[in-house]
């Protein structure tokens, strides 16, 4: 399956939570299709906000978002799966008490009206992750963290998205469970979709990266393509650390 | 006796029912929007006198009431969603909780002037026959009103389980942001939940006045019986719900055929102490939110 997916661009974003105080001061970026776009930086640089602006959960003070030639900055966050945008927020997001066929299943909501199309799409996710369908009864909140993952990530593909925004998603996983995650993300990229992807975990997510944006304080700090990155990584987090 | 406890386990689950009904309106808004709408009673009270005067003016049967109480309440829910809930949805609890409490004294205020404080009661044909079932005897209305009540409580709990909307309005209450990110529009969402409850307590309100006589001032009652009720089943969980609603019933009937009627509030209220002391959740663990 090839996906023709859009490029995602954010042109000089100003955001913050609290009017006046910006997390965001001016930030630039192009996530281009059938590439891993990796956003590093210390814990405050505002990675999680940028995410949050481009999903549409915070609106940006100025600045805009752009998928190929569509402004999306004023969208609200349910808009955005009808534009290709998908999200898999940091933690866990099942719904914990909803059965895993039924989490599955909601990520069609945008299909609802075509039921048969929603069935295949919910029936396709069982194929591409066959280990889910003997638990597609249980309550997804019960299952182990890696599985909950799995999950999440059927659920956010059951619409086809072209734009994939994830945040954090090795958090809580063992580091087998956090790899096969991290392949899973390489699969997805091949299928020509654009990725999105902030984390902490530097070392995974520059061996996944074929573009990288290190942000600080809330700006572009340096960014370059992987093998600008593939050197002493430690010396780059202890510069965000000041060790 | 073994004819006296059947009749009265029959009555208590019957009064049960209805209880159920008035509870579960009031436990979904809480459980899955977060908003402590005391003003649910008041919309019980309207659901009364909405069966009242109908069947007053247009000869209307309570029970084609109980069905065109639905529609309508949810309809009025809705506009109150809009109206009001919107602004205060996202404030702290506390600002949300004294727009609510307004909105009861509006309404029962409102009740007052259309309906003065005198205490009234639907008198169908049915309301003072009743049937006899081997050794138990049963008041028709309260068969008639536990049976709409039952049908409600199935068709919303079935609402809620087997249609995507309805687990979309689960997962809304699990988790906004996540129900955000597949596509769910929360604030529509939120608007039906909200629809839904109103409409849950003006079909209450009629089956509680066909078995009960009301006033504008009796919702304040209905609240606390509402609360009892929510309390003791959990907050968002359709099926605790009835189930509460049954223990209360029961306890009702039980303590008042042989105790004063006086001891059923005495009772009701030390055995909901001890379940928030010993279980702070209600009759069940997995509380909110469980359908």
């Amino acid at each position: 399956m090839t996906i023709s997916a859009p490029r995602l661009q954010v042109t000089n974003v100003v955001a913050g939570y609290i009017p006046g105080h910006p997390i965001l001061r001016g930030v630039n970026l192009k996530a281009e299709p059938g590439r891993i776009t990796v956003i590093l930086g210390p814990n405050g640089a505002g990675k999680s906000t940028l995410l949050k602006v481009i999903s549409g959960f915070l609106p940006p003070e100025s600045g805009t978002v752009h998928l190929a030639d569509s402004d999306v900055s004023a969208l609200p966050p349910h808009r955005h799966i009808e534009h290709g945008i998908a999200v898999l927020p940091q933690g866990r997001s099942v719904f914990p008490e909803l059965s895993v066929i039924e989490n599955i299943e909601l990520g069609g909501w945008t299909m609802r009206s075509d039921r048969k199309r929603l069935r295949e799409a919910v029936e396709a996710m069982l194929v591409r992750y066959p280990h889910l369908r003997p638990l597609r009864d249980r309550a997804a909140g019960s299952l182990s963290g890696g599985q909950q993952r799995a999950v999440e990530i059927a659920r956010l593909l059951v619409p086809n998205p072209s734009v994939l925004l994830i945040d954090e998603p090795s958090v809580g996983l063992s580091p087998i469970v956090a790899h096969q995650v991290y392949q899973e993300l390489v699969s997805l990229k091949d299928e020509g979709r654009t990725i999105l992807l902030v984390d902490q975990d530097v070392r995974a997510a520059i061996g996944v990266a074929d573009y990288v944006y290190v942000l600080n304080s809330g700006k572009n700090d340096v960014e370059g393509d992987r093998t600008a990155f593939e050197g002493d990584l430690g010396a780059m987090v202890r510069g965000w650390l000041g060790v | 006796m073994l004819n006296q406890i059947a009749t009265i386990v029959a009555d208590g689950v019957l009064l049960g029912l209805i209880y159920a009904i008035a509870g579960v309106g009031l436990s979904l808004v809480l459980g899955i929007m977060g908003i402590v709408n005391v003003a649910h009673s008041a919309f019980i009270m309207l659901g009364s006198f909405f069966a009242f005067e109908l069947f007053r003016r247009l000869g209307v049967d309570p029970i084609i009431s109980f069905f065109l109480a639905f529609p309508v309440f949810f309809a009025a829910g809705i506009v109150v969603y809009r109206l009001l809930i919107t602004r205060v949805e996202l404030a702290p609890q506390t600002q949300g909780l004294v727009a609510m409490f307004g909105l009861m004294v509006l309404l029962e205020s409102i009740g007052t002037i259309a309906w003065t404080t005198d205490t009234r009661v639907i008198t169908a044909s049915y309301t003072n026959t009743a049937t006899l079932i081997g050794p138990v005897v049963l008041a028709n209305v309260k068969v008639i009103a536990g049976a709409l009540a039952l049908v409600l409580i199935v068709s919303l709990w079935a609402f809620l389980r087997f249609t995507l909307t309805g687990r979309a309005i689960r997962a809304m209450g699990q988790d906004r942001s996540a129900a955000m990110s597949v596509g769910v529009n929360v604030r529509q969402l939120s608007a039906i939940m909200f629809g839904l409850g109103i409409a849950c307590a003006g079909s209450a309100g009629v089956a509680l006045g066909m078995v009960f006589p009301f006033s504008p001032n009796t919702q304040i009652l209905w609240l606390a019986w509402a609360f009892l009720v929510v309390i003791l089943g959990g907050l968002g969980n359709v099926g605790n719900t009835l189930i509460a609603g049954l223990v209360v019933g029961l306890i009702q009937t039980g303590v008042a055929a042989f105790m004063p009627f006086d001891y059923v509030y005495l009772v009701l209220y030390v055995l909901l102490a001890v379940i928030l002391v010993a279980r702070r959740e209600g009759l069940s663990r997995a509380v909110r939110r469980g359908i």
